[in-house]
């Protein structure tokens, strides 16, 4: 037995039918990737019926977060039903209102509509990850506990490496983060790199000597990933 | 969503959020119903088995279905069985791979380029199963 930081699982009902679906499932995307990487993991929602036991005691292992796109909440039913009690349930029409009208189900349409839904969702469930991690204590866990999760979801996509001082430094998600600022109109030079900065300061911290070399070294992952090469990893 | 018509086919993925697989098999799904077959697919919201919604039971009893699972956990085919559904034909996305080797298809976030082709490849396969089926279906009546 070891302690562990608790993890929060987040899982989405992902529904197909309805643009809400794909919200959720990118929302929940963001938060493994960029948002929360180091404190969350997810199951695929049909697991629950399909997979072991292993599956389904993943919320009784884990506190965990339902995000549904709907009212009918099929994920936070899916969960309880299958795996036990939830720490904490959203549904993105709650959370945007109106604001989802015109959004799409595929991500090959993806307009600044669907963006813009994604990143509050996201921004929610990050939020009532604080929420939980907060009430919950570092738990015991046994190795083959920690076993239990076997398909991958929980793993966060590694991010980008740049070089600061001469010393390797990761960044979450930058790929995404360099999406982000190209989708709002950052040029492809990067400009003086100062919105890039911002953007990484957001999800990584920097300390404010050492800037002025992550601005340098951000512009220049930047241009590179203008040019179709991806920040190092 | 549009209603469902009695010869629809129904196409079904896992969507799977661990993998690139799951978005693949998500978007081919999309490409099928939204500009291959929009005549004669649709699709369904997998989560919605998994909670037993009387209406979404009732479709796959009363429609063929093809799902498209990302990996060989086939969580797609094995609730909608569970269900009493009629799976006609099961895709898994990993086995498109075959012909993609060395391929970079994104991650279960966002496709690449490569990982679109890969997609269309799916889902011109999905959508000659849905025509074979509807004339089937047809045929029948």
């Amino acid at each position: 037995m070891s302690s562990e930081r608790t993890k929060v699982g987040v899982i989405s009902c992902s529904g197909e039918a309805i643009p809400e679906g794909s919200i959720s499932r990118l929302a929940t995307r963001r938060v493994l990737e960029l948002l929360r990487p180091d404190v969350t993991v997810t199951l695929c929602l049909p697991l629950f019926l399909a997979g072991n036991d292993g599956e389904r005691n993943f919320a009784r292992t884990h506190p965990t977060i339902t995000v549904d796109g709907c009212p009918k909440q099929c994920a936070r039913w899916g969960t309880e039903q299958h795996s036990g009690p939830v720490s904490g349930a959203l549904v993105v029409t709650d959370i945007l209102g109106t604001s989802n009208e015109g959004c799409h189900c595929s991500s090959r349409e993806l307009s600044e509509q669907d963006t813009a839904a994604v990143w509050a969702v996201a921004e929610r469930i990050a939020a009532e990850v604080d929420r939980v991690l907060a009430v919950s204590a570092p738990r015991e866990v046994t190795s083959a506990e920690g076993s239990a999760i076997s398909c991958g979801c929980s793993t966060p996509t590694p991010g980008g490496t740049i070089t600061i001082n001469g010393q390797e430094r990761q960044i979450a998600g930058l790929q995404l983060i360099f999406d982000q600022c190209a989708a709002g109109g950052v040029p492809a030079d990067g400009g003086d790199g100062a919105a890039l900065l911002n953007a990484v300061k957001i999800y990584h911290r920097v300390e404010r000597e050492e800037e002025a070399e992550y601005q340098k070294a951000l512009l220049h992952a930047y241009r590179n990933f203008r040019c179709g090469i991806q920040p190092g990893r | 969503m549009r209603s469902l018509k009695e010869n629809d086919v129904l196409v079904i993925p896992c969507s799977g959020i661990g993998k690139v697989h799951g978005l693949i098999g998500r978007e081919a799904t999309y490409r099928v119903t939204d500009e291959l077959a929009p005549e004669r697919t649709a699709t369904l919201c997998l989560a919605l088995l998994v909670k037993g919604d009387a209406e979404a039971v009732q479709a796959v009893r009363s429609h063929s279905c093809i799902t498209i699972d990302g990996c060989a956990k086939a969580c797609a085919q094995k609730n909608v069985a569970m269900a009493g559904g009629r799976v006609s034909k099961a895709f898994q996305a990993a086995e498109a791979f075959r012909n993609y080797r060395g391929a970079k298809p994104g991650s279960a976030t966002a496709l690449t380029d490569e990982g679109w082709v890969i997609t269309r490849d799916i889902a011109e396969s999905v959508a000659c199963e849905a025509a074979r089926l509807s004339a089937e279906s047809e045929a029948v009546q």
